[in-house]
């Protein structure tokens, strides 16, 4: 178990290495950065200057360790356009985000999860194709469509919520409603499959002809078991709260952080975006880094001193 | 005596013969999906104006109108040309991003599972490194440090996706490296290029191109996500998602502007899943 979690921490920091090196080479491949920072009409005294003061009369090796070591010490660099650190910026708009992506979190797992191990119970059955015909079609309705449509019926037409804007809790309601239904269906999808795979296997089919009522073979036996694989999605979505609102906070006009990715790549503030790259980045290694955690738990065989055989 | 037992053999040629049974859904999907291609193929013949050409008279002209069929945007250019432009471009970038995905994703399988070892190890990493981040976030960060340019974007979108490709690829080239067809052609002195190429990819060609069908429609909403926050597809070309993005502005005095667009999307991205899913069925059941 220590040894697992062990190699995976490692994993995870190649990974984030991964995305820092993958960021310092297409900074150095798009253009010069003194260019980029100092404009177009710096003079060539002023360009050599700050190479210099920047180090980027260095050899390319010693420019990645500094790049590197910077990155340690936080130094993310600053927004283009009003010369504050990047890291503040994006700071900020990370309460605005998490506003929208939290409650959308629960949206998707207390619909998602319940709504595939029901349709899972009654496969072929009228309830199963009921709900994974909204699950397809929660799935190929692209959230800005959903969006706006929803726009369209209660803002427009009924006039019952605000369309956009951040004044009230009631404007997160439409954006959070987007959010959820896309990451429902995709849940429910998953959770389903899973489930039948559970429940085809012969432990299950053990259990129930010894007599164990079937309510309790599901939560003893069939729940635990399809969480396993359930967890891994689930922790892909907790990676992607920070930034996984890109597009709904431009449909709502939310002053999130997608929000603000969108416009700094419109205006190709590097720093910002590699700002929003990184902290992406970390935040998905840190959730796989607790899924891998939370399986120690769920998955006997990697739990230590488990007894063999325990299911 | 003779014809009746000569009639089994011919019923069973017969049904042989006979195209498969699709389920509705299927031929429905199947049905939409051609028309698309069609509709791409054939985009400057079947618009009724040219997707730039202004009509300032009938600006934010309703659908029904005997001249715009599905009326007109703010500027009186046609809703309908212009979403036949987008169905074409929408779908060539979808496309070329497939087949780029499908053929650096298998490659990169067929590497690992020929290498093994070192190689073998950086193609997972690299695919576990991509499965885990997303994808629009990364998308965006290109596009941000290279700027925007339509090849740029098709080599972009494919990479969405490789990963899937290179690990089934690596998974069933490993175990076909085992059975007896593939050592025959080794053992007869077949480079690996031909042995991969020529044994391995049409064996196993099947359930990639299953992977391909489930994959295309994510690269579909994925293209049409990017052009609608602006950052896909430029203007003066005009792709579906790019259609929702400006007909936003519209929304509550003209929202055909953005309907048609965005029920073209819906039902591509549905017709290719259900057809994916019928395929996977058919093809390979390993999949399911």
């Amino acid at each position: 178990m220590l040894r697992h979690l062990l190699f995976r921490g490692l994993r995870a920091l190649l990974t984030v290495a991964l995305v820092v090196t993958f960021a310092f080479v297409v900074l150095r491949l798009s253009a010069d950065p003194a260019l980029i920072i100092l404009g177009p009409e710096a003079s060539p005294e002023m360009i050599a200057a700050f190479r210099k003061s920047w180090g980027l009369d260095e050899p390319i090796w010693v420019q990645y360790v500094d790049y590197f070591r910077a990155i340690l010490r936080g130094e993310l660099g600053r927004s283009m356009r009003d010369g504050r650190p990047a890291i503040e910026l994006v700071a900020e708009r990370i309460p605005a985000t998490l506003a929208l992506t939290l409650p959308a979190l629960a949206l998707k797992l207390g619909v998602g999860v319940p709504a595939g191990i029901w349709a899972s119970l009654h496969r072929g059955t009228v309830i199963d194709r009921a709900v994974m015909a909204m699950a397809v079609a929660g799935f190929t309705v692209p959230s800005f469509v959903l969006g706006l449509v929803l726009v369209l019926i209660f803002s427009v037409r009924l006039g019952w919520l605000p369309s956009g804007g951040q004044d009230t809790w009631v404007h997160a309601v439409l954006p959070i409603v987007t959010m959820g239904v896309g990451g429902a269906a995709a849940l429910a999808r998953f959770t389903r499959s899973a489930m039948l795979e559970v429940l085809g296997q012969p432990y299950i089919r053990t259990a129930s002809a010894k007599g164990v009522p079937w309510a309790r073979v599901i939560r003893d036996h069939a729940l635990p078991n399809a969480a396993i694989p359930t967890v891994t999605i689930v922790g892909f979505m907790v990676g992607t709260l920070i930034a996984g609102a890109v597009v709904v906070e431009s449909v709502f006009s939310w002053p999130g952080v997608g929000r603000l990715l969108v416009v700094a790549v419109a205006n190709r503030d590097l720093a910002v975006v590699q700002c929003i790259l990184l902290l992406v980045a970390a935040t998905m290694v840190c959730s796989n880094l607790l899924v891998d955690f939370l399986y120690g738990f769920l998955d006997p065989r990697l739990r230590q001193g488990a007894r063999a055989g325990a299911h | 005596m003779a014809d009746v037992s000569l009639a089994p053999p011919r019923r069973a040629l017969l049904a042989r013969l006979r195209p498969p049974r699709l389920p509705i859904a299927v031929a429905l999907a199947l049905a939409w999906v051609v028309a698309m291609v069609l509709i791409a193929i054939f985009a400057d013949r079947i618009a009724p104006h040219g997707y730039t050409t202004l009509d300032l008279k009938n600006r934010l002209a309703g659908p029904g109108n005997p001249v715009h069929w599905l009326g007109t945007d703010e500027l009186g250019r046609d809703v309908l040309s212009r979403l036949v432009a987008s169905i074409r471009v929408s779908l060539a970038i979808a496309f070329g991003a497939t087949v780029i995905s499908a053929v650096v994703g298998t490659t990169l399988g067929f590497l690992a599972a020929h290498f093994r070892g070192a190689v073998e190890q950086a193609v997972l990493m690299l695919a576990d490194f991509q499965a885990s981040m997303p994808f629009l976030i990364m998308a965006l960060s290109v596009l941000a440090f290279f700027g925007n340019s339509l090849p740029l974007l098709i080599g972009l979108m494919g990479l969405y996706g490789w990963e899937r490709y290179a690990r089934i690829a690596r998974g069933l080239a490993v175990s076909a490296g085992a059975q007896g067809y593939a050592a025959a052609v080794r053992q007869l002195g077949a480079t690996p290029a031909r042995v991969y190429g020529r044994h391995i990819l049409p064996n196993i060609a099947s359930t990639l191109i299953v992977s391909a069908t489930l994959v295309f429609p994510e690269v579909i909403l994925m293209e049409s996500g990017l052009s609608f926050l602006g950052l896909g597809v430029q203007p003066p070309m005009t792709s579906l998602g790019n259609m929702v993005g400006w007909g936003r502005e519209y929304l509550t005095r003209a929202p055909w502007i953005l309907l048609a667009p965005s029920i073209t999307i819906v039902l591509t991205t549905l017709a290719v899943s259900i057809l994916g899913d019928g395929l996977r069925d058919r093809l390979d059941p390993t999949l399911r």
